[in-house]
């Protein structure tokens, strides 16, 4: 590899900053989890990036804290993560604990709502379970996909959605967690909001245990937002309401 | 009354408060997060507000961080660190995903060129924010280029590859020149 073992410790600093990016990243968190000394290091160089924080302390404005609480309100925390020595059944693996679940953690929420929607939701037939597959296949392409970004933002009904896009599929995976239960006759409705035009992007499926299964989106192109409207069930050619939620996906 | 020791193995000073907390609000206690954020947003806030710049954003960015508190609380493990350091690595790391990711790149030009944070809320702030004295004791122990690497990496929300070419100094030197001053910066305000 490209950087030395000697000079990997001298990124505790960078890293406790959050300054240090990408490869060189992952191979630091790779050479942290069996260096001791690298680990305290970080530790207490993370506390004094810390205290720069609470010296740059102002008070938000009191709507934060409403819609914070509010949204806290209707957001399912995540599950304690489980000793991983013990082998667990394939829907209860959790991600490896991560101070900042980034991709990892967002590709384990999504890949579970796939194992979820193949291993429950009424696919009864062979052409089912197959397209259902193939569906899955293509959504891993995504996340696995060598610039995959993922983004989350919340909604202003208090759910948040979280999106990973991949420039070089053309693709994005898209799925929420905590969006309130819509009535029969309403849909969740994805669009792909581009600046010559706005198109259907799918329609979001029922959420199963508060989250909705991922849904694949292509024909990304340059300038492309993703956005989420309430509409009558069935879906509509243009979004009739103001949507939800609303994402850049602008690399 | 009873003074609350640190128990064994946890350094004296940690606030163990915001560690109990954060274990009530892995169990959903509502009160236990209202608790946190009472205690926290105010950091929250004026370090994403440092980082994004834009009032709008800042506030967006602060309610996803404290939302991904209370969904991530269960993951919270007092052994590796201190629930404020744990908050405050997720704030960061929020507000520079939001700066980084590079929709944002036109906006950074704007970013620079806007003056650091409006500067009368900070001083308000400052004149009664004992933190703020003493970090700023702090980093004018540190050398030009500690301090400066220091702050455009944290506050500015840079990688040291970018802090390197604003300040036209090598990368080894950037790197090796932040980790010197944190150190010195740990040492001078005690952080265990």
């Amino acid at each position: 590899m490209r950087f030395p073992r000697h000079d990997l410790h001298t990124l505790t600093g960078v890293y406790a900053l959050d300054a240090v990016d990408g490869a060189e990243r992952d191979l630091f968190e790779h050479h942290l989890r069996r260096c001791k000394p690298c680990g305290n290091e970080v530790r207490g160089l993370s506390d004094t990036a810390t205290e720069l924080a609470m010296a740059a302390a102002l008070p938000p404005p009191p709507r934060v804290k409403e819609r914070v609480l509010a949204a806290t309100a209707v957001t399912r925390q995540l599950p304690p993560v489980i000793d991983h020595h013990r082998p667990q059944r394939a829907l209860h693996r959790v991600p490896r604990p991560s101070w900042t679940p980034r991709l990892a953690a967002a590709v384990a929420v999504i890949s579970l709502a796939v194992a979820v929607v193949l291993g429950a939701a009424g696919l009864r037939t062979r052409h089912e379970l197959d397209s259902a597959r193939s569906q899955d296949q293509a959504i891993a392409a995504v996340l696995a996909a060598p610039d995959a970004r993922i983004m989350s933002r919340a909604t202003t009904d208090g759910g948040s959605a979280t999106v990973v896009v991949s420039r070089v599929e053309g693709k994005i995976v898209f799925t929420t967690a905590g969006l309130p239960r819509l009535p029969a006759s309403k849909v969740y409705e994805l669009w792909l909001l581009g600046p010559p035009r706005i198109r259907r992007a799918g329609l979001l499926p029922a959420p199963t245990a508060g989250r909705t299964a991922p849904v694949l989106a292509s024909g990304l192109t340059t300038g492309d937002s993703v956005g989420v409207t309430v509409e009558p069930a069935g879906g509509t050619s243009q979004p009739t309401t103001s949507p939800i939620v609303v994402m850049s996906l602008q690399a | 009354m009873r003074a609350v020791r640190p128990g064994p193995g946890l350094e004296e000073g940690r606030d163990q408060g915001l560690d109990v907390l954060l274990g009530m609000v892995a169990r959903g206690d509502q009160d236990a997060f209202e608790a946190v954020y009472d205690r926290l947003a105010g950091p929250v806030y004026g370090l994403i507000r440092r980082v994004v710049k834009d009032r709008a954003q800042s506030e967006e960015v602060t309610q996803e961080a404290l939302l991904e508190v209370w969904r991530n609380a269960s993951r919270f493990d007092p052994a590796r660190g201190s629930a404020a350091t744990w908050v405050m690595t997720i704030a960061h790391r929020r507000a520079v995903d939001r700066v980084r990711s590079a929709a944002a790149s036109a906006q950074r030009e704007q970013r620079t060129a806007q003056p650091l944070v409006a500067d009368d809320e900070v001083a308000e702030t400052a004149a009664v924010n004992l933190d703020a004295e003493r970090v700023r004791r702090c980093l004018d122990g540190l050398t030009e280029l500690q301090r400066e690497s220091i702050t455009l990496a944290y506050y500015g929300g840079y990688t040291y590859p970018e802090v390197a070419g604003l300040l036209h100094t090598a990368l080894g030197t950037v790197k090796t020149r932040i980790r010197d001053g944190l150190i010195r910066l740990r040492d001078c305000m005690g952080v265990s």
